[in-house]
């Protein structure tokens, strides 16, 4: 912590970024980068950090973890994916077949959830767009299975392409 | 919007650092660099904080609805900022998920419409003698963007884990999966 004025601009607007940051990830506390205390209580209209305005619980509206579940959920079904690359090498059957069917089509339905969020804006546009997505991972999820059932299966398909 | 601010130009701790956190803000790590606020010490900072009660959500459909009823246009961005290895690594990512997405969905689709059996379909190709050197582009058309999102996407758990930030191990990781990916390819390619 340094008396006195603080004197660039570009570490101003850093702290307000880490405070503004910080203050989205952590709901339960306010965290801010220590940049400069004043001793005396007078008003230093240059201390970037008096305009920023936060929310000690910025959960006020929903004190929910559920972005962070499914943010984590994601990274979990990202390394259940990569794990059932060599069992379905090494193990081709029906079992691994189902078993890649739902976590292709979840892991692709979540992808393009995160790409839809990014791009998509307006909240008639984001359900419409959340709605086909939904529409189009059952269709997804439907057809492979029913290939699964119905024909060689997955595993079995990908051999049978990779022979010719 | 995910792409921007690599910066390779620099070894400024300060804008490394900004690297970082903007890293932390769209990977969303959960790393520590901050104070936390809570302790009495640090009332005195309160006297110029008002809460503020909004989610990130609300304050970005804001943002968008104000500026789209604006007719704002969209101020240059991917336009005019100077490309970088992680910025294209970066879409690359998001382009080779979307393309097998979209594969996937319309095998399945296929699977579901039309009549015949994968294997009748298989020998309709066959029978089309496209020749090695096509078939051949063909499978590395479907082999590379499985290895390189596969790779990469160890990459991204790699840094949702913590790891890999410092700009030059970011490049070094780059160049490995991109090297790894065009192996794993011509190999798939020869079996």
């Amino acid at each position: 912590m340094r008396k006195g004025k603080v004197k660039h601009q570009v570490p101003d607007l850093f702290v307000t970024f880490c405070f503004l940051s910080s203050a989205l990830f952590y709901q339960s506390t306010l965290l801010v980068r220590p940049l400069a205390v004043p001793h005396k209580h007078q008003e230093q209209p240059y201390l970037l950090t008096a305009r920023i305005h936060s929310s000690q619980n910025l959960q006020a509206s929903s004190n929910s973890k559920a972005a962070s579940l499914h943010w984590t959920a994601e990274r979990m079904l990202s390394v259940l994916l990569l794990a059932m690359g060599p069992v379905a090498y090494f193990n081709p059957g029906p079992v691994i077949d189902y078993s890649l069917a739902a976590a292709l089509t979840l892991h692709g339905h979540w992808g393009l959830g995160q790409v839809l969020t990014d791009y998509v804006h307006g909240d008639t546009k984001i359900k419409m767009a959340n709605a086909a997505l939904f529409l189009l991972s059952t269709i997804t999820f439907t057809g492979l299975c029913y290939f699964n059932y119905n024909d060689v299966g997955i595993c079995k398909a990908v051999a049978l392409l990779w022979s010719k | 919007m995910v792409l921007l601010v690599y910066s390779e130009v620099n070894q400024d701790s300060n804008l490394n650092l900004f690297c970082f956190f903007c890293f932390f803000f769209v990977f969303r790590t959960l790393g520590r660099q901050s104070v936390c606020l809570a302790k009495p010490q640090y009332s005195v900072l309160y006297r110029h904080v008002a809460p503020m009660g909004s989610t990130a959500k609300e304050e970005m459909n804001k943002f968008w609805d104000k500026n789209s009823r604006l007719n704002r246009p969209m101020s240059p961005h991917i336009t005019i900022y100077k490309w970088s290895v992680p910025m294209m690594m970066s879409i690359t990512h998001r382009g080779t998920g979307v393309g097998l997405s979209g594969a996937i969905s319309a095998f399945a689709v296929a699977a579901l419409v039309l009549p015949g059996s994968y294997p009748y379909y298989l020998d309709l190709i066959h029978s089309l003698s496209i020749g090695p050197f096509l078939t051949g582009l063909a499978k590395f058309g479907i082999a590379f963007p499985v290895s390189y999102h596969t790779y990469n996407g160890i990459r991204h758990l790699g840094w949702d884990m913590g790891k890999g930030f410092k700009i030059p191990e970011v490049y070094r990781t780059g160049y490995t999966v991109i090297g790894l990916s065009v192996i794993t390819s011509i190999a798939l390619l020869m079996i």
